[in-house]
């Protein structure tokens, strides 16, 4: 293993939850944030023989795995079945006052905010939120940093109308 | 924009970062995950597994080694070595506040309750850092640390054991949470430089140096730690010494990341992993142990191959000026103790009756934002069969005064 790339569990446990995290903000469940977080993982130590530290960092590299994941995710899932599963989705036992705090300490609701952004403006919050640089952010959508800048802005005005809305 | 739509994309911005930050997966979902990923191994790099059991059997403790095992480390050499970045390295490191009031017998205020009312200290399932691989397809949820199976669900508690503290006070620690040039100053002071090209916000800074990488970490509050390092020899790792507390301890004394708290040393069974479990000294009482969100008491961890450290995760060291707060007695604790709400969503049926047989006075990590408090409180323990199974039900209960703590 070349001397300055680190063991992949090193990769593995730092950024399992970071990565988690983005995936989740962008889907309807928690179940669905695990199997494309595993894909993620999976597709990564498969590819982390050929992942050169010289060209990006990790965090760059396994939220463009991460991101492409999710994308292939809602490609084979389609928007009816989506919305079926976002109406399925059954709200934490009442009954069960750790769940309900440990949902509470996720910010579920705000991320469900986030979730129902745009693709674009979803993608840029989560990814700008999970420690990307703007300039980062724009190498993964395939634009400039201040277009990245300026995405997350206007994503950040539409999620704050949506969250008005709701406390409206 | 008007000052006021300013102030609201702040507070967005503000809650996105925490939503992002403690959305985690489940419990168990780290180790699970890993363990697939291990088994798509190809056969040929299993004759690596001597040294990655080695590092796994100390990573597999924490749900995240970065976090578990620096957090370990962290606290070790944490609130020493930084200290008020008043970090004078090695086994003399900072003379902080931490270590005046603590080390040199407690000379704090015994009443004053100067950081004002606290958070309560609590056990959270799954929230320590000495997390292991838990059973799949269980109808509850129990945790193995080391030979214990931990049962955090509902019980009736009855009391059996004997508590005695004769102390009415003791000290509560508060450190600030570090900024990046923090953790720039604690890399310097062993020897570091920052990385080129690092553009990872999610940690404070990674670092390297001709034998070492270093990265420091923010501290969570899900699951519960202090900002930590973790730090792996990437050149020069041996360390001389017969036995591995030795190694260990040459390995911090050279490279200036000796704790200056005090702490007892422990080796696990493999022989390779080091702990130097950290202790408070609380006047009239002696070391107290500090424990994570399970109950488990924990520091400064370093794991050794041979005579090679091949990882050292530890608390950053931090300084944590310290008051001191009126502490509940022990018959208090007691009753509080056996009215104590369960403290995790694991559930067997019928409800388990369990025999709290022990108790002592701990430290327990309480996050509160940009702030965090070491806080005495009290642990109970006991314990019961379930189906042949023996579990372990521990109890922590806040032992600063009610009428001290917010919640």
């Amino acid at each position: 293993m070349p001397a300055d790339r680190p063991p992949f569990e090193d990769i593995y446990r730092e950024f399992l939850g970071r990565i988690y995290a983005y995936v989740r903000a962008q889907v309807t469940s928690s179940a669905d944030a695990e199997d494309i977080t595993a894909q993620v993982f999976m597709n990564a130590y498969q590819a982390y023989p050929r992942f050169e530290t010289r060209n990006t960092t990790p965090a760059a590299w396994l939220f463009r795995i991460a991101r492409n994941a999710t994308l292939d995710h809602f490609r084979a899932h389609s928007r009816r079945e989506r919305l079926q599963r976002t109406v399925e989705h059954q709200p934490m036992d009442e009954h069960d006052p750790a769940g309900m705090a440990e949902e509470r300490i996720r910010y579920q609701a705000l991320l469900s905010h986030v979730a129902r952004l745009p693709e674009r403006q979803r993608d840029a919050i989560s990814l700008r939120h999970s420690g990307l640089s703007f300039e980062e952010v724009g190498v993964l959508m395939k634009c400039s940093e201040d277009a990245a800048k300026m995405l997350y802005h206007r994503a950040l005005k539409v999620l704050r109308e949506s969250v008005r809305e709701e406390m409206a | 924009m008007s000052d006021e739509e300013d102030l609201e994309t702040k507070a967005l911005q503000r809650q996105l970062d925490d939503a992002f930050q403690t959305t985690r997966p489940r419990r168990g979902f780290e180790d699970e995950l890993w363990s697939k990923i291990q088994a798509r191994r190809p056969w040929w790099h299993t004759a690596g597994a001597f040294f990655a059991a080695i590092v796994g059997g100390v990573r597999r403790v924490p749900p995240a080694p970065a976090a578990a095992v620096a957090l370990l480390l962290v606290l070790v050499l944490g609130i020493g070595l930084l200290g008020s970045l008043g970090h004078r390295g090695g086994a003399g490191g900072a003379a902080t506040s931490l270590s005046q009031g603590v080390q040199r017998g407690g000379q704090y205020n015994p009443v004053a309750g100067d950081f004002g009312r606290l958070p309560a200290p609590f056990l959270l399932a799954g929230s320590g850092v000495n997390d292991a691989v838990p059973p799949k397809e269980v109808s509850i949820a129990p945790r193995q640390t080391g030979a214990n199976t931990l049962y955090f669900g509902p019980a009736n508690l009855v009391w059996a054991g004997q508590l005695n503290v004769a102390v009415s006070t003791a000290p509560v620690y508060r450190f600030q949470a570090p900024s990046t040039d923090d953790a720039n100053n604690f890399a310097t002071s062993i020897g570091a430089a920052a990385q080129p090209g690092q553009a990872d916000l999610s940690i404070l800074g990674s670092y390297s140096s001709p034998d070492f990488t270093l990265t420091v970490a923010y501290g969570t509050r899900v699951p519960n730690r202090e900002p930590f390092y973790f730090l792996t020899p990437t050149a020069n790792g041996s360390a001389p010494g017969s036995t591995a507390p030795d190694i260990a301890g040459a390995y911090l004394s050279t490279h200036r990341l000796t704790p200056i708290w005090p702490s007892s040393v422990v080796v696990d069974q493999s022989g390779s992993r080091v702990q130097l479990l950290r202790q408070f000294e609380v006047a009239g009482v002696g070391p107290v142990f500090l424990v994570d969100g399970v109950g488990d008491r924990y520091g400064l961890d370093v794991h050794v191959n041979g005579n090679d450290v091949v990882q050292v995760a530890g608390p950053m060291p931090l300084s944590a000026p310290s008051a001191g707060y009126r502490i509940i007695s022990a018959g208090q604790a007691v009753q509080s103790a056996l009215a104590s709400p369960p403290s995790g969503v694991d559930r067997i049926t019928p409800t388990p009756t369990v025999m709290l047989t022990s108790a002592e006075l701990v430290y327990a990590l309480v996050w509160a934002g940009d702030h965090s408090f070491y806080e005495p409180a009290y642990l109970f323990s006991g314990t019961f069969s379930y189906n042949g199974t023996t579990y372990t039900k521990r109890v922590l209960v806040p032992a600063v005064d009610p009428s001290q703590l917010s919640s």
